[in-house]
Parts: C-alpha cells; structure tokens; sequence
C-alpha cells in the first residue's frame, strides 16, 4: 500500500479494498443518532470506499431487525440491545453482530405537563423556569405512589423492549426506589410486580400519545423530546447523558452471514462511517461543533430525519431545551467520535447483558465467563481495528483517536446518576449491587 | 361525422359521457340543450369542488392542534411542490453521476453560478431571521420577564408564609391537652383554613403561570417567514453543493482517474525489479478491479414519491393479476357446481373480511421462506435484470405486499364470477345443450362469455379494493411505494407532515381513479349492457 502512495505522492486516496458489494442498502430509524450514515452518503465517504449506498427509512424496529435478518437490508442502524437480544434469543433470534459503535447519549426522558407540574409541587427546587440538573425520580415517586394507591399506574412508553431507552428508563426509576416491573418466562412485556408500566411506542407517536393521554412520559432519541417542547407538549426532565455519561446508543448490525460473507464491504462500510463520525464531532479552536448545524440541515431532509431543521438543531448544536425557559449548553447530548466512542467495547455490550439479566429478560442466572463469551459473539474489535489501520495509513484519523491496545474493557466508572460503580469485568458484582431488579448471589 | 361518432364511443367506454356535450356543441347539435347539459354535469361540480375549496380554505385556520394549524389548500398546494421539487433534485444528482464530457462541463458551470446568485440572498435571509429573533427577544425581555420575577417572588413569599403558618399551627399544637375538646376542634378549623390557603395560593401561582405561557406562545409571523425562506435557501444551497461534489467525482471522473493510476502501475509493473513483482501485480489487479467496480455503479438515489407511484401501481397490477388468475377459474367452477360452492363459502365467509394488517406480517414470513437471500435468489436475480421493471428492485416486500393484495382483493371477483355463472340464463344452456356442444365449447363460448359482465364487475371492485390494501401493505413491509411515502412523512414530525398528508390523499384518489377508468374502459368492452354503471 505504501508503494502506491509513493506512485502517487500527492494523493490521498482511500486504499483499495476488493469490495464483494458495491450496491448497498441500510435500513435507519428516523432519530437524529442515524447520522453516521447520512453523512457517510452525503459527505461522499461511502463513494470514496467505492459504495453505492441506499439510506432507507424503516418504519420500526422490529422490521429494521428482520429486514437485516432476511437480507433484505445490508446493514442498519439499530438500538445497542437489538444485536446482542437477537443473538442471545430474546425476541427475534438471529446471529447479529456490531463492529461499530455510532453514537453516545442522546436520548431523553419526557414527562406531560400535569405529571411535570406534580413533580414541581413535590420539589420546591423544581418549580422555576431554569430547575438545577440532574433532575432525579425523587420527585416522581410521589406521583407513583398515590396513583398506586388509587389503584392507577402511571404509564410510561419506550421504543422497544430492548432498547437503551428501557434500560435507562427503567435505570432512572430504580434509581429513586420505583419498581419498572419484572420480565419473566410468561411475561415478555415486562411488568411482574411493576409500580409504573413500561410500554413500546414507536417514537414518532411518543408525543401525539403523550398528548392523547394514554402515556404520561416516555424515553426517546430526537427529536422527539425537543418536538414536546416546541409544541408544548411535556417537559423532558432528564437526558441519558445524566442517567450514565457517555452511554452507549445506537450501532452498526449486520447478520453474522452477510459479515462473513463481505467482509471486505464490512471493512469499507466502517471506514466511511468512521469518517463521517469524525466530521461530525469536529470543533474549533474554541471548541465549537463546526459540522453541525450543516449535519442538521442534511438530517431535516424529507427522506433522512425529515424534522424541521430547528427542532434537529435544538438538540445536535451542543444545547439542549428542557423547557422553552431552560436552554442548557450539553456539548457531549450527541456525541460521534470523542472518547473512543465508535470502537466496540465489551464493556459496553456487558452491561446491556447485565440490565437483560437485572430485569429478567434473561430468565435464568449466567456466569461471569458467559458474560464474557457472549459479548465477544457480537461485539467484533477485530473488524474495526481491521478498518481503522486502513484509515491511519491513509491520513484520515491519527493514531490517538483508536485505543489500539486495549483489551475490550473499559476502566470502572461511577458516572451514574445512582454512583454504583460498574466494572464490565465483574458482571455479577454490579448486578448484586442494585437494589431493585433480580440478584445471582 | 364518423370522427364524432368515434370520440363519442371513447367517452362512452371511458365512463367519461360528461364530456358528450362539450363534444355535440363542437358540432352545433342542439346548442341550448348541450349547454344545459354542461351546465348540469360539468360546471356545477366544477362550482361544488370550487366552494369545498374555499370553505376548506376559510374553516382549515381555526381549527389548531399543537401539531399545528390544519393546512389550507394553498398550502397543501405548496407542499405538493416541494415533493416535486425534492424528485426533480435526485433526478439532476444521478444525471450528475453518469453526465460525462460538455454536459458534465455545462452542469458544473450552471450549478457553481447558482451557487454565486444565492449567496446575498443567504445572506439577507440571515440578517431578516436575526431581525425576526431580535424582536422575539426583546418581547420575551419585555413581556415574560416581569411576569417570572413576580411568579418566583409569590413563589418565596407563598412558601415563606406557608412554613410561618406552620410553624405557628405546631406551636400551637403543643399546647394542647387531651382535656380540651373545645380547642382542638378550633385547631381542626384552623388547619383546614391552612390547607384552604395553600391551595388558593397554589391555584394563584397555576393562573399567573397560565398567564406566563398564554404571553410566551405568542406567534411571530416575520420568523416563521424568516425560517422559512432561510430554510429554502440554504435547502437549496445544500443541494447545490452536493451537485458540484457529484459532479466532480462522478462516474466518468473516477474512471478517468483509476484508468490513469492504472497505466501508472502497469508502466512501474513493467520497468520495476523483479523482486518488487507480487507487490506491484496485486496493486495492479486491485486497481483493474476497482475499475470494474466503477464502471457498473450506479447512484443510490433514494426513491421519491413519483417513483413510489409508479412501483405502487405495479405492484397493485400485480396482486390483482395474481388474484384474479386464482379467482376467476374457482369462481366459474363455484358457479358451474353448487358442491364445489358449498365447499368453498366457509373459506369464503372467513378470509374475505380479513384485513391486510393481519395478512401482511403472515405473508412476509412465508416469502422470506422461500427467498431466504435475496441477494442470490435466482428470481430477485431475473426481476432485477428484466426490462422496464428492473429500477424497482422487486424485492421480497414488494411480493409480501402483491400478495397481501391478491388476498384481500380475489374475493369481489370469485363472488362475482360464480354468480355471473350461477345465472346464466337457461335458454342459453338449453340451446347448448341442443346443440350437442362439448364441455369446452360450452365453457368459452356459452358460460364465460354470459358471466363476463359480473366478472368485470368483480374485477372493478377487486381493483379498488386492492389499491386501498396496497396502501397499508406497503406501510407495515416499508416497500418502497406511496403507502411508504406515508408512513415516512408522518414519522418526520415536520410542519410540513400534516400539509404532506394531505398531497397524498389526492395522489392516491386521483390514481384510485384513473385505475377505475381503466376497469370501466374494459367492463364496457366486454359489457353488451349498454346501460352499466359509470360511478
């Protein structure tokens, strides 16, 4: 390769890969987090690895995810959960792995406004136009209690069982002592010995039927939350980013078949995307995101995200509106490349397994080694350094944007809104440190 | 007079016979009768949809939703536009990658001057949104501002006396004795009282926050002009931009430049040292590969709502081809056999009412059984390479949908067909029957021939039918087609989805339409009832 780049001295050229498949399609969801992939098409990063590639709106999840297993997709956009729930057997079953990790945070929880203005009475601190943050359950537990005792639940939605946003929900609401419910082997909607009902709802209907009444709060991408605002709809009280900084939440999956069959394409497909992560996150001097509000203007097309771009703007440019009043600078609400964040890491998927196991969609106790063992069926470092390597000698990243070294595992953190500390190497020791949720002892 | 006669016998198998007076009058026949008749069946309608449209356009603004206002035809009209608008766009990105030589040269040049044009008037919309935010500012420093300060300040003050009151009412408790019935029946008034005072002041603090959010979702037309245009500039901006990087690194360039790179490495193959050979010859092999992955690209245009229009209506074609060629023969046997219809009228009671949201998710399993890889399945294969329907990309959610069609559209036209059959009239069969016919002949020139009219009839109603099917089909498989189109514009969330929505209930009613004319067209000609039904 070096040789080629002697031939050619001054050209930067992406290195040759003898793609299986230049005619692709990836399915996405419509939420701002599907940007890697909008970018890659549109900055031309796919073009340049010699792609075709059609970025094809799905209409929820569950057709994402069976389009991907048919093969009728390539490749999509998919909730962190969906690959390592379809590959352990809960819901769909299907060997689905990731090499790519697209984005952090970016989800938020969204109450309506009579449950908002409940929580205010319940918390003198929350009644103001600009209420400090992190803004935790606390105050919703009240709320919770005297509908339980009116015989009523309060009803929640999420946008799939095994999202981030069910976890994180369901994260949330622990947190402050309320029950999410209990998946068991009979009941696969989550609700055994629930204080507050979690139920799916894809994301666009989250505000019309939070509106409606039939919820009083979900979790959701954007921009759905910023939607509530600008229309005056309910009040998103607290972001993921504060439930666990730097959480993990949308990634690239592919089938297991189709990786082994195009790896090549697989290779070419990460480094588009790698680059086009990387635009998005780049700042200034001062530190200010230069790409966004161009992503955000690409995103608000009909076909991509489709929002209007001021919605799109609310949440990508480094702010956040929790309400119309309370406009907060968040640089890191999206974030596409910064701290290693695009390479897969055990640690990462470990987690999504012990909140399965926590929660009961994982019905039975599993060992630390199973842990460790499943995470490396589905998450593959190996496909992704394969495709940063190419992308180093080719000048496009620098050597400090990949943790080349590392062994999968993050270091423990505490950064939850509850402090426990999660160490991706003891599974069963974080899982027995919650309260709520079943316990392996 | 026999090109008269001809457009008369059109319009009259069109089921288009409003048009016959303006036809005669062409011909001075009875000119006050030919002017009544258009009066009656074409400007009175033309009036009737006039004043829906102006109705529409008065009662549509008062009607708002936190979604928005309900749209106007006008704007309706607009966002019909702006679909039109973002399909010729696409259409201009793949001309750009396979433009080549002075239409490539001729393209660049054109964009990169509009690209010059545009620029003060980005700026200008700049400066005009900057203005529009700058009052908005100022009416929020002016008008909300005083309102908060006073709501937080009766907030401390509430609080503060709420905590006095208290404090007062437990001092006040401690002094109490059990002996002291009188004393504490005050003490219960009084701690009523306090509770009646909190939530009067609660109620306070809810009307001046009422009041707060009624002053702050105050409107600003000049933004919402400013955003727009903003928006349309910098939309067209965007496209601009990638127009130019299309047309830089389009098909012909790339080849030009890999077939450059090639004959660099094949010069260095030949004159290079024999031990630099494997290195070079794999460089060489990769790039002669790459170029062959260029030359049979393609632009991955995202399909647009003419294209999903026209996939739409194929895939409508062919479920009800589908579902008549399973209908009709079984609905002619059921005519011509009262066992085989008894047999068959349980299936028939059961499945005909079956909505396509239940058929849907069944038949895309069972495709996806027999089409496990769509990639390398041999029909995907030959569909993807047939003339005229290749750009569709049949796939296996566009048969899923045909199917879903065919199921829930055969049933008008097996019903139809049997009692088509089952009524033949008897002295038809009886001259058969004379006339010593076999069972063939009496099938195609006696039983088909009588029971058309009804088949048609059947037909007619399947069609429709099956387009109002496709329509969700298409929504739940995410098939490209209008029922997509829907589901996607509704998931933007955007202000223009409700306006959006509205395009799409004229594109499928005008095509709902046109697809009866068709069937109307060959009811007549089969018909020899002169007097069949054109609505």
């Amino acid at each position: 390769m070096l040789l080629c780049a002697l031939l050619l001295p001054n050209a930067v050229f992406a290195t040759l890969l003898d793609v299986e498949k230049n005619e692709l399609k990836l399915g996405f969801i419509k939420l701002t987090d599907c940007a890697p992939l909008v970018i890659a098409k549109e900055k031309g990063f796919f073009s340049d690895e010699g792609l075709q590639v059609e970025v094809v709106a799905q209409p929820n999840w569950k057709t994402l995810l069976d389009n991907v297993i048919s093969g009728n997709l390539d490749g999509a956009h998919m909730l962190s959960g969906q690959p390592i729930a379809a590959t352990i057997g809960f819901g769909t079953k299907a060997h689905i792995i990731t090499a790519f990790t697209l984005d952090l945070n970016g989800n938020a929880i969204t109450v309506s406004n009579s449950i908002w203005e409940q929580m205010q009475e319940n918390d003198f601190d929350l009644d103001t136009d600009t209420p400090p943050h992190p803004i935790t359950a606390d105050a919703l537990k009240p709320v919770v209690d005297e509908k339980l005792a009116r015989g009523e639940k309060l009803q929640m939605a999420v946008v799939f069982p095994v999202s981030t946003h069910n976890y994180e929900l369901r994260y949330w609401l622990a947190a402050a002592g309320i029950h999410p419910g209990m998946y068991t082997r009979s009941d696969i909607s989550g609700r055994t010995h629930a204080e507050v009902e979690l139920s799916v709802t894809p994301p666009p209907m989250m505000p019309a039927t939070l509106e409606a009444g039939n919820i009083q709060g979900y979790c959701v991408g954007e921009p759905w939350n910023q939607q509530a605002v600008a229309k005056g709809i309910g009040v998103p009280v607290t972001t993921n980013y504060d439930i666990w900084k730097n959480n993990p939440e949308k990634v690239l999956g592919v089938s297991k078949r189709w990786a082994d069959q195009h790896p090549n394409t697989h290779i070419a497909m990460i480094k588009a995307l790698m680059r086009a992560c990387k635009w998005l996150d780049e700042t200034d001097a001062d530190g200010q995101l230069v790409n966004r509000e161009q992503a955000a203007r690409i995103l608000s097309r009909p076909d991509y995200v489709g929002a209007d771009y001021d919605v799109i703007k609310n949440s990508m440019t480094g702010y956040f509106f929790f309400q119309k009043s309370d406009k907060r600078h968040m640089p890191d609400f999206n974030v596409f490349f910064k701290y290693h964040c695009t390479y897969p890491w055990y640690s990462d998927g470990v987690w999504f397994l012990t909140q399965m196991r926590r929660w009961g969609q994982i019905t039975e106790p599993k060992s630390a080694e199973w842990y460790d063992q499943t995470v490396r069926d589905i998450y593959r470092p190996d496909i992704y350094l394969a495709a940063a390597k190419l992308l180093l000698e080719e000048g496009h990243i620098d050597v400090d944007d990949v943790p080349w070294d590392s062994d999968g595992y993050k270091e423990p953190t505490t950064d939850f809104i509850d402090g426990l500390r999660y160490d991706g190497r003891d599974p069963i020791g974080y899982l027995n440190s919650h309260t709520l949720g079943n316990k392996d002892l | 007079m026999s090109i008269k006669y001809k457009i008369l016998k059109g319009i009259d198998l069109a089921g288009l016979n409003f048009l016959r007076p303006v036809i005669l009058l062409c011909y001075r026949e009875e000119p006050e009768e030919q002017v009544r008749q258009i009066a009656l069946h074409i400007l009175v309608p033309i009036l009737a949809f006039t004043l829906f449209l102006f109705l529409w356009s008065i009662l549509a603004p008062l009607h708002k939703t936190r979604s928005g206002e309900v749209p106007t035809p006008a704007v309706v009209w607009d966002s019909a536009k702006q679909v039109w608008q973002f399909h010729t766009r696409q259409s201009e990105q793949l001309e750009a990658y396979e433009a080549t030589g002075a239409q490539r040269e001729q393209m660049l040049q054109q964009a990169r001057e509009r690209l010059a044009e545009i620029q003060p008037l980005e700026a200008e919309a700049r400066r005009q949104l900057k203005q529009a935010d700058a009052t908005m500012a100022e009416y929020l420093e002016t008008e909300v501002q005083p309102l908060q300060a006073e709501y937080e300040s009766l907030r401390y003050q509430f609080r503060d006396q709420q905590n006095a009151r208290k404090a007062e009412l437990e001092k006040l408790a401690a002094t109490l004795t059990p002996e002291d019935r009188s004393a504490r029946d005050t003490f219960l008034k009084q701690y009523h009282a306090h509770e009646l005072q909190i939530e009067s002041e609660k109620e306070t603090l809810r009307a001046l926050k009422s009041k707060q959010d009624a002053v702050r979702a105050k409107v600003f037309p000049e933004r919402i002009e400013a955003l727009r245009a903003q928006s349309a500039i910098a939309e067209e901006k965007q496209f601009l931009l990638k127009l130019v990087d299309t047309l830089e690194n389009n098909k012909a360039q790339k080849l030009a430049e890999e077939q450059a790179q090639y004959e660099t490495q094949l010069e260095a193959f030949y004159t290079a040292d024999g031990e630099k050979l494997p290195q070079l010859a794999k460089s060489l092999l990769f790039t002669e590969a790459r170029i062959q992955n260029t030359a049979t690209s393609s632009y991955a245009k995202p399909m647009t709502l003419p294209d999903q229009v026209l996939r739409s209506i194929a895939c409508v074609f062919a479920g009800f081809v589908i579902a008549s060629v399973i209908a009709i023969p079984i609905g002619i046997v059921c005519g011509l056999s009262r066992v085989v219809m008894s047999a068959l009228t349980p299936f028939i009671a059961l499945f005909k009412p079956v909505s396509p949201i239940v058929w849907l998710p069944i038949l895309f399993i069972i495709v996806g059984g027999f089409i496990p890889d769509p990639d390398q399945h041999w029909l995907i294969s030959a569909l993807a390479k047939a003339p005229l329907i290749g750009w569709m990309k049949i796939n296996p959610a566009f048969i899923a949908s045909a199917l879903t069609v065919a199921m829930c559209s055969l049933w008008p036209t097996l019903v139809n067909t049997a009692f088509g059959v089952a009524s033949i009239d008897r002295d038809h069969l009886n001259v058969a029957r004379v006339l010593r016919l076999g069972f063939w002949s009496r099938l195609f020139k006696i039983v088909i021939p009588s029971a058309l009219p009804l088949t048609f009839a059947g037909l007619r109603i399947s069609l429709g039918v099956g387009w109002m099917v496709l329509i969700a089909a298409e929504l739940l498989s995410s098939s490209e087609g209008v029922g997509k189109f829907v589901w996607d514009m509704f998931n933007n969330g955007s202000s223009q989805t409700f306006a959006q929505m509205f395009v799409v209930v004229f594109v499928v009613g005008i095509i709902g339409f046109m697809l009866d004319r068709i069937m109307i067209i060959f009811q007549r000609l089969v018909s020899f009832d002169e007097n069949a039904p054109s609505l």
